[in-house]
């Protein structure tokens, strides 16, 4: 049980408190509820830039790094579709520190032309690094606007294209703060050696002033149904063939997800997985053969990604997938695998939670999903799937006509 | 939007490293070193066994990684299937590692599972068989990520790093080529393995809720095999051959970045600049407001990322500088860090840039301490390189008291980039 203590402020900002006595440390976690699917299809990669731009100082804080470190702490940021998650981790003497540096940057952030510059270039720089510089580095670049025709998760959270980032001009980035920068869209979750009146108390002081501002409801374009299925071949400088199969499936909080993530655990989780087990060792038609769920808040997806062995025919190797998620659509998972699932999930999750970053994380997604509490819930959720339930979500989900498929081969020299 | 009050910023407390005790240690009765570390709060055991099974330790080129990645590819007693299986249905991790110096297994399981775990690691380390579809399989994915490798200016410039700090024919240094795949055999790491994996050549470290709970197992599975008969293969010494100064060049075609490192020979962690080196060093690269990361990163957006390190191996230290940038900044990159490290030579840091770095120190210290799981990583540091107990109590001493003077002189003596290899990974 991970219990914990909840507030929200007349701003709207959501408060949580998790009292952890393991750790001499706090972590707080700030989540806004804005990620890449917020953008403008012609402006991709805002998001991710503006978290750069959060660490370039704000109307009390020249260095916002500066005091993280005089106080002892630590703090990074992370942009996904869905959220901008920023935490930072520090002794917990030094709580105030944290949620002073954070109410700062919430109101009074330095959007100067000459810091956007830099950050547009270092972004820039991360881009080459990540995607661009890297052997397979484009794969997601690809897949997204495969599998999405519609909805914003066509593009990843770095963006559609480099010069989406180069021509970012600071208009558009006051505008997406004013939009997505407010108490009200944003979720506060603190764990650590704290007491939850006091969190709360100090909260209080320095958020309660921020001006609450009107939400506007998120519209997205839902993605229809897939039915037929979608191929692209490229070719590349690698080594090696790749091969990418996505299906659509539900949303973060339907009951397939959780179905699917267990069954995905029976499949490649580990190295006695179905997949490693009879793609890899068996069959040797992979070096290795993983499946797994995007997991984004919206309609996902659920990737089989497997980089072929020298020699074996990208067609035939898909059949062999195909083969495998074919028979989980008619045939039950044994007992032994079911079982093997729910101790690696139980040992996992307790390790997950051994780290208070990681609990302040996980309450303040599961309450922008609705209700903190399923951080405990979800247990049961994962605990209580069936091997029939798993017949019927692969039968709904591995189907041909729901299947974007990247043959990523080599270039022929 | 302003806000309505500006209110007086917190007072920030000075951050303190917390407790950095060096755990108790006790023995099995066949003499492997247990070290217990315990105030756990949830009913999970991470437990490692490491042995002095490095590269350093090898004469056939890449047989210590092997060896220890295909300790769970079969026993004498199960297939790799079978045996995986096994493993996994416990909800336990079981992670293999090698580097230079040593190799090592993690486990981590339910407290509940604790007793199948441990025998299963035993029969993993002890009784390993090497089978030969498993060691083929193995290999075949080691020369495609090889592959792969060739066209990362990362791995290449890391690589050749290495060999310019340490020379070619030193374990340490050797680049591995695609012609090495072929030497490697399982008699070669089987010949490591019953070399190496030994009980008199390891020591264990417990952490989590009551880690003396696990004594009694370990004594079951890890107390039997070698006691007092064995000695210690005796190693050659090794020879370093640092590269002459200057530029090596790389060519990672196509490429859209370079991997630029720079680097010169250091002190070994015994020599008495040593820590205070660590000092001078995160000022100049060591994290996020350092030096190379505000002007190079902050001022100029040349790069994502760029840092410097002060390390050592058994018998060479070493200062590193690394980053990724854009082919056409890499010039004006190499310039930049010059620059900073002649400033750094000429002018004494202010205090306040001091603070800072000394209380991010405090800070690091107390979250490489922070659980038991985590001060188990951070203690191997000391046991693998016999830096003594101490070794926390007097660093948190030193990044208190040094001055600035002595950084200043610190980068004199020891930053002379005049010495260094640049090597460019990357596009011509």
């Amino acid at each position: 049980m991970v219990e914990f203590e909840r507030h929200t402020l007349a701003n709207g900002l959501k408060v949580i408190v998790h009292y952890d006595a393991g750790t001499p440390m706090v972590t707080t976690n700030l989540l806004y509820d804005a990620g890449s699917r917020d953008e403008d299809p012609e402006a991709t990669g805002f998001a991710h830039l503006f978290e750069h731009l959060m660490f370039e100082g704000s109307d009390n804080v020249p260095v916002f790094d500066t005091p993280v470190m005089l106080a002892g702490g630590e703090n990074n940021a992370f942009t996904n579709n869905d959220i901008t998650n920023y935490y930072i981790t520090l002794p917990s003497n030094n709580l105030e520190i944290a949620l002073w540096l954070e109410s700062d940057r919430m109101v009074g952030l330095d959007l100067s032309e000459s810091r956007l510059l830099t950050q547009k270039s270092v972004v820039t720089e991360e881009f080459r690094q990540r995607y661009l510089n890297q052997p397979y580095g484009d794969l997601f670049l690809l897949l997204r606007p495969l599998a999405y025709k519609v909805h914003p998760y066509m593009w990843p959270a770095i963006g559609k294209d480099i010069s989406h980032i180069e021509k970012a001009d600071s208009d558009r980035v006051r505008q997406f703060y004013r939009r997505h920068y407010a108490p009200s869209s944003a979720i506060l979750s603190v764990a650590g050696t704290v007491k939850p009146d006091d969190v709360f108390r100090m909260v209080e002081k320095w958020f309660g002033d921020i001006p609450s501002s009107e939400i506007i409801a998120r519209v997205l374009p839902q993605e229809p149904p897939q039915n037929e299925r979608r191929e692209i071949t490229v070719y590349r400088d690698v080594p090696a063939a790749q091969l990418i199969m996505a299906f659509h499936t539900g949303t973060r909080e339907s009951r397939d997800f959780y179905i699917l993530d267990l069954l995905t655990d029976i499949l490649s989780g580990c190295d006695s997985g179905r997949f490693p087990s009879l793609l890899v060792r068996k069959k040797e038609l992979f070096s290795d053969a993983d499946i797994y769920l995007s997991g984004e808040i919206d309609p996902g997806l659920v990737i089989f990604s497997g980089r072929l062995k020298h020699g074996t025919d990208i067609k035939k190797a898909e059949a062999a997938v195909m083969h495998e998620l074919n028979i989980l659509a008619s045939e039950p998972v044994t007992a032994a695998e079911l079982d093997k699932a729910r101790n690696r999930y139980e040992s996992l999750r307790l390790l997950s939670y051994l780290s208070a970053a990681n609990k302040a994380f996980s309450l303040a997604f599961h309450e922008l999903l609705g209700d903190a509490e399923g951080i405990n819930t979800e247990i049961d959720r994962y605990m209580s799937v069936t091997a029939g339930e798993i017949i019927d979500s692969s039968a709904r989900t591995f189907t041909p006509d729901n299947c974007s498929v990247i043959h990523y081969l080599p270039d022929v020299k | 939007m302003k806000r309505l009050n500006v209110k007086q910023p917190p007072v920030i407390i000075t951050p303190s490293a917390g407790d950095t005790a060096f755990p108790e240690v006790v023995r099995l009765s066949n003499g492997v070193p247990v070290y217990l570390l315990g105030k756990g709060t949830v009913d999970l055991l991470r437990i490692e066994f490491v042995f002095d099974a490095g590269q350093r330790r090898e004469s056939v080129h890449m047989a210590a990684s092997t060896a220890n990645a295909m300790l769970t590819e079969g026993t004498e007693n199960h297939d790799a299937i079978t045996l995986n299986d096994l493993i996994d249905s416990t909800g336990a991790v079981l992670n293999h590692s090698a580097d230079k110096e040593t190799a090592s297994l993690v486990m981590i399981t339910l407290s509940r599972k604790l007793e199948e775990v441990t025998a299963l690691a035993g029969e993993v380390l002890f009784h390993p068989s090497f089978p030969e579809t498993e060691f083929r399989m193995l290999i075949d994915k080691r020369v495609q990520a090889f592959l792969t490798g060739r066209q990362k200016t990362s791995v290449i410039g890391r690589e050749e790093f290495y060999r310019a700090l340490c020379g070619n024919d030193n374990p340490y240094g050797r680049v591995t080529k695609l012609d090495d795949y072929q030497f490697i055999t399982t008699s070669a790491i089987r010949e490591f393995h019953s070399l190496h994996y030994r009980p008199d050549n390891m020591y264990i470290t417990v952490a989590g809720r009551d880690p003396e709970q696990a004594l009694p197992v370990l004594e079951r599975y890890f107390s039997g095999n070698g006691t007092g008969m064995w000695h210690k293969p005796k190693m050659p010494d090794l020879v370093f051959e640092t590269a002459k100064t200057g530029r090596i060049f790389a060519e990672v075609s196509n490429s859209v970045q370079s991997a630029v490192r720079m680097g010169w020979k250091g002190i070994s962690r015994d020599h008495p600049d040593y820590q205070g080196l660590q000092v001078a060093n995160m000022i100049l690269g060591g994290y996020f407001g350092s030096r190379l990361m505000r002007n190079i990163r902050e001022e100029k957006g040349y790069t994502y990322g760029i840092n410097s390190v002060v390390g050592a191996f058994h018998g060479l230290g070493y200062i590193a500088i690394m980053t990724e940038v854009a082919n056409n900044y890499r010039e004006e990159t190499i310039m930049e860090i010059k620059k900073e490290i002649t400033e750094l030579s000429r002018d004494e840091v202010s205090q306040d840039e001091l603070s800072i770095v000394r209380n991010h120190f405090m800070g690091e210290i107390a979250r490489m301490f922070d659980g038991p799981f985590n001060s188990a990583e951070t203690i191997r540091g000391i046991i693998d390189y016999n830096t003594g107990h101490d070794y926390f109590t007097r660093f948190v001493e030193t990044v208190k008291t040094i001055a600035p003077g002595k950084i200043k002189e610190l980068f004199n003596t020891y930053f002379n980039s005049d010495n260094a290899f640049e090597i460019i990974a990357g596009a011509k």
